[in-house]
């Protein structure tokens, strides 16, 4: 006669025993609290490696000048003070800084993110003869750095002609038309729009890899019921695509917020928050006349106030993630098509 | 009902539904090739363009002069530092990137399972991505891992330094190259975790779109972890691993801390654009060719579902 447990277990396809199957159930116990201690000690460690340098910047931060060298400081400075942080307010013109940043990053996100999915979409799921070959310069775009090209940009924003309409009009009134959108975020809304923004190439190559993998039943469903192309992927693709879009739009957010190179191009009054972090140093002047220090003073807060500087451009960002971390968390787990 | 729109009865009738499926397909990619040609070739050609000139500045701005190859042959023959610098950099990131993959897989794969602090563990894993991209990490780097003076906390750095490790592989009596190669990781395991963040994210999200019955069949047919892993989960993340790998090789060749793009900057913040621009140029075609040696290796065994 079977017994009920030798019958589950010849389902799994090896007859056991009950003896064997209490041995194996204890193994896999230990192997379940052998992971939890190995995965705990790991995760902890790697917290120390990866948050070292932000406990190391609120430290210094904290610092006064009478602590600077003291040995006996290590991580709790003895004179804890807020004043870098008013000092780097200052020099960073913190309020306007993040206005422009604002201005520059939101519409440039938005943008960038449908496009980006657009053209992954248009990548993944259509053939036509010239896929292959566009798809290699796609490659070939990611790799040439902005660098490479950022003068003649430079030169295209500072008199910008799109698609050489104000040439046109410049045969009728006898000048060439042209607008300078330097100093204005226009220059990053255009190269979104037209998926040549910061690394918008990279998260067309993850809309394209994402949507391959989708399958293919969906959209004949949605042909079956009368959508077109792009309905179908209004309606369908855009929807189930939440994880990809998530992961995409986080990362074109950091990139735009981080982004000094573009930035220091393009701007040269409006400068956004990553700049001001550069010229900071420089800006040093602007608080020894305010607050009455002497330049040794001056000399000395220079990194404390630096790193204050740093800290509070990455506030922030920080606090959109740990805001956003359990919506984004949900929705990468909610993506995937139970079938 | 049938639709009697005329324009879309001559569609019908003329395109077949291949050229219809190209048709749609290349209105989905429209926008970027116009951008690429507009904001991409055109400034492209005009940067070669310059690498075959001599810049200066004369009375009415920058002035152009015809010098051929000559910085080309600057650059492979004169230069000191250039071609040593390429290769350099070529080598370290064929042992680098391998490396970041593996590790950027292994843990999202931990930190896919529910437990106690997951959401702690995945903010921890993102602030390199927040960090690591920005001015910040310019200053993290000279003021934290440089060690300047103004600080205590910097000598404390010397824990991701292993300089003993490498005499006890080689007295164990561990071939030196691969102690040389063990120690050379160690040394780099900072750097090294502050490059995957965006790898483990795009892994993370790739491990959460696997359907879970694929793996309750798993189960009901026996199979190990070990095999869930290599059957089911590895070839189910391929795709975005194939992506994390691209992402990784352009990463390291574009980041600051590359000898050749330091050069780069270096070069253009010396007033001698036409000159960064060639070495630039040489540089991305190399990295080019690489990619896509690896585009040809690796993208023929990625596994797609469709």
């Amino acid at each position: 006669m079977k017994s009920v447990k030798s019958l589950s277990m010849s389902y799994i396809g090896k007859r056991l025993n009950v003896n064997e199957v209490t041995k194996s159930v204890a193994k896999k116990r230990l192997f379940i609290v052998l992971k939890k201690v190995f995965l705990y000690a790991f995760v902890i460690c790697m917290s120390y490696i990866l948050l070292y340098p932000i406990l190391f910047l609120i430290s210094n931060a904290l610092r006064s000048k009478e602590d600077l060298f003291d040995p006996s400081v290590i991580w709790i400075p003895k004179h804890i003070t807020f004043s870098n942080f008013e000092y780097a307010n200052v020099l960073l013109s913190y309020p306007t800084a993040i206005k422009n940043t604002l201005l520059m990053l939101i519409p440039s996100v938005i943008i960038q993110t449908f496009i980006c999915m657009m053209v992954g979409y248009g990548f993944a799921r259509f053939r036509f003869a010239e896929r292959e070959i566009l798809f290699t310069i796609l490659l070939f775009t990611i790799v040439v750095p902005l660098q490479t090209i950022i003068v003649p940009l430079y030169v295209k924003f500072r008199y910008f002609d799109f698609l050489y309409i104000g040439k046109l009009l410049g045969f009728i009134t006898g000048k060439p038309l042209t607008v300078n959108l330097l100093d204005t975020p226009w220059p990053f809304y255009i190269l979104n729009l037209f998926g040549m923004g910061i690394r918008s190439s990279l998260y067309i190559f993850v809309f394209r890899q994402f949507f391959r993998n989708m399958p293919v039943e969906l959209e004949e469903a949605a042909k079956i019921d009368g959508c077109g192309p792009f309905s179908t992927f209004i309606r369908i693709m855009v929807p189930n695509a939440t994880g990809a879009i998530i992961t995409v739009m986080l990362f074109s957010i950091v990139w735009h917020w981080n982004d000094y190179y573009v930035s220091a191009m393009f701007y040269n009054e409006n400068l956004p928050i990553s700049v001001m972090l550069t010229v900071l140093n420089n800006r040093m002047s602007m608080i020894q006349d305010a607050y009455n220090f002497s330049s040794e003073d001056i000399y000395l807060m220079g990194s404390t106030v630096l790193e204050a500087g740093c800290l509070m451009v990455i506030l922030p960002l920080i606090v959109i993630y740990i805001i956003g971390q359990r919506y984004f968390t949900e929705s990468i787990e909610r993506t995937g098509i139970v079938g | 009902m049938i639709k009697t729109n005329p324009f879309k009865q001559i569609f019908r009738r003329k395109l077949t539904l291949k050229q219809k499926e190209a048709m749609y397909g290349r209105l989905f990619v429209l926008p970027w090739v116009i951008g690429l040609i507009v904001f991409f070739i055109i400034p492209f050609v005009n940067s070669v363009y310059y690498t075959f000139q001599k810049l200066s500045l004369g009375d009415q701005g920058l002035e152009f002069s015809f010098i051929g190859w000559e910085n080309y042959i600057y650059a492979f023959t004169k230069d000191p530092n250039y071609v040593k610098n390429l290769t350099s950099s070529i080598t370290s990131m064929l042992y680098e990137v391998p490396i970041v993959i593996v590790f950027s897989i292994f843990v999202a794969y931990l930190l896919k399972d529910e437990f106690k602090g997951r959401t702690f563990a995945r903010t921890i894993f993102f602030f390199p991505v927040i960090i690591a991209s920005g001015v910040v990490i310019t200053v993290l780097k000279e003021n934290v891992l440089g060690g300047s003076t103004s600080n205590m906390v910097a000598s404390s750095t010397t824990i991701f330094k292993a300089e003993n490790l490498r005499a006890v592989l080689i007295n164990a009596g561990i071939p030196r190259w691969f102690s040389m190669y063990v120690v050379d990781i160690v040394n780099k395991i900072f750097d090294l975790t502050w490059r995957s963040g965006v790898q483990i994210l795009l892994i993370l999200a790739a491990l959460h779109n696997i359907p879970k019955s694929f793996y309750e069949v798993a189960i009901i047919e026996g199979a190990t972890e070990w095999e869930k892993f290599w059957k089911i989960t590895f070839p189910m993340i391929s795709p975005t691993v194939y992506v994390a790998i691209i992402y990784s090789i352009i990463d390291y060749f574009t980041d600051y801390g590359n000898q050749v793009m330091r050069m780069v900057v270096d070069e253009a913040n010396k007033g001698r654009f036409e000159y960064s621009t060639t070495i630039a140029i040489i540089y991305f075609l190399v990295v080019m060719v690489i990619i896509l040696i690896v585009n040809r290796v690796i993208g023929k065994r990625v596994v797609y579902l469709t």
